[in-house]
């Protein structure tokens, strides 16, 4: 796929510190899922901040970041799909590939609501990958769980900066898209239960964009 | 994802007094999204702002509409949380959907928390538990408790979404997009659970009108032959049965 570059990888950047880089992230998603087991009580809501950052961007930006999020998330699904780890797996295969679908069709919905917003579409990053991640269906599924949640921290942090759009009811949208991919990729990995999330973290902006940089995307 | 299409042609004909009562609350916080009409809400990704205000900046401090809002949201969470307080109480489920169903206890009834905590530190005031009915066999068999769960989360989802684009205070809409996310995570675990291949299958969750959210959850709000209330009177006051046509 045009602007794939999945063998070069950054200098330093092997799987693992790509997981560190994400779970770094993550872990403050983590944490609701950590306090999980505990019935009624929660400790503090810091999966309802909100952060300025996106405020300050605008929407225009807004929309050209997710616009690179999901094209990182759909070609590295459409590039496990093609390089075929999951053809002996037809449920695994089935998800991933809705999941790549959903991810390009927001992407199309982003382009549009782009022009009309008076921007340019970005041109397509030059994306890296990990070595071997699509040769392996285990570290591909491990990655996509680091994927989801800053895509979901993402919109969710953005929503608040979208309050009085008509963007703001296709955020919402897409951001549960983005919730249940998650979801699919947990029952994938074999986490039981798939459910393991109280409250959804909104990420603060520069945090999406630590977590993006070693793949590719800048703002 | 398909919108919940019941018909609820008169609520007062199936709720009894008490649960009438937290009923309309709840009604009549939804009502404020009514002033520019459901249009707003009907499934389109569009929406827009209500009551007038129009795009400007978000207000620091959450309005009334919002507190309403967040109220309605809480009578869902309730319904939600009890269905799944009786279905771990029911026994009848086990290995990973007991693993599921308890998680989905803990959550919703984490929800509630938070919704009380964000209307309670607001001004508002949380509205109280109705009194919810269910089903006869809603709880007979894992495969029933997690049908029912099957209907209640995507309307979970719609409501938020729905809701969503008529809030104006960034600490309402931040909690109400968090929240809504974890109830599209539980539209695809229950999804999984009973079969539904790929469990992640729709690219723009819908929204559902605040109509369609009522009816929803109006037949666990008081009714008739079909249901049971699990320990009190089943039957309207008035005495009339209403039949269910849903479930």
């Amino acid at each position: 796929m045009d602007g794939v570059e999945s063998r070069i990888s950054p200098v330093g950047f092997d799987r693992e510190y790509s997981r560190r880089n994400f779970l770094k992230t993550a872990a403050i998603a983590g944490a609701a899922a950590a306090a999980g087991a505990g019935g009624l009580a929660f400790a503090a809501r810091p999966a309802f901040a909100v952060h300025e950052g996106y405020q300050a961007a605008g929407p225009l930006a807004i929309l050209q970041l997710a616009y690179k999020l999901e094209l990182l998330e759909g070609t590295f699904y459409a590039e496990g799909i093609n390089a075929g780890i999951f053809a002996g797996n037809s449920f695994a295969e089935t998800q991933i590939a809705a999941i790549r679908d959903a991810e390009m069709t927001h992407a199309d919905a982003l382009a549009a609501a782009i022009v009309d917003n008076g921007g340019s579409v970005p041109a397509t990053p030059m994306l890296t990958f990990p070595d071997g991640v699509f040769a392996d269906p285990a570290a591909f599924l491990n990655l996509a769980a680091t994927f989801e949640p800053v895509g979901i921290g993402a919109y969710q942090g953005a929503a608040p900066a979208l309050i009085g759009s008509p963007l703001l009811g296709s955020a919402l949208s897409i951001h549960n898209a983005e919730c249940q991919h998650w979801n699919a990729i947990k029952i994938l990995n074999g986490v039981v239960p798939p459910n393991n999330v109280i409250f959804e973290e909104a990420l603060p902006l520069e945090a999406v964009l630590e977590a993006v940089a070693p793949f590719g995307v800048t703002a | 994802m398909n919108k919940q299409t019941i018909n609820v042609p008169d609520v007062e004909g199936f709720a009894r007094p008490r649960t009438r009562m937290d009923f309309l609350k709840a009604l009549a916080a939804a009502s404020v999204g009514a002033v520019a009409g459901s249009a707003l809400l009907a499934g389109n990704a569009d929406a827009q702002t209500y009551g007038g205000g129009g795009g400007g900046a978000a207000p620091a401090a959450p309005a009334g509409g919002d507190l309403e809002i967040a109220n309605f949201a809480l009578t869902l969470e309730y319904l939600e949380y009890e269905f799944y307080l009786r279905a771990v109480d029911s026994g009848v489920l086990s290995g990973d959907a007991l693993a599921a169903v308890t998680m989905l206890r803990d959550t919703e009834g984490a929800h509630v928390d938070a919704l009380i905590g964000l209307i309670t530190e607001n001004g508002g005031t949380p509205v109280a538990e109705p009194t919810f009915t269910f089903p006869a066999d809603a709880f007979s068999s894992q495969e029933s408790i997690l049908n029912l769960a099957f209907t209640f989360e995507p309307v979970g989802v719609g409501a938020y979404l729905g809701a969503g684009t008529m809030i104006q205070a960034a600490p309402v809409l931040a909690a109400a997009a968090s929240i809504a996310g974890v109830e599209g995570e539980h539209v695809v675990t229950v999804g999984n659970l009973i079969g539904v291949v790929p469990p992640a299958n729709t690219p723009f969750p819908a929204a559902l009108t605040q109509d369609e959210v009522l009816a929803a959850v109006a037949p666990f709000l008081g009714m008739g032959s079909m249901m049971d209330t699990g320990g009190e009177n089943p039957v309207a006051s008035s005495g009339k049965a209403y039949c269910g046509k849903a479930y």
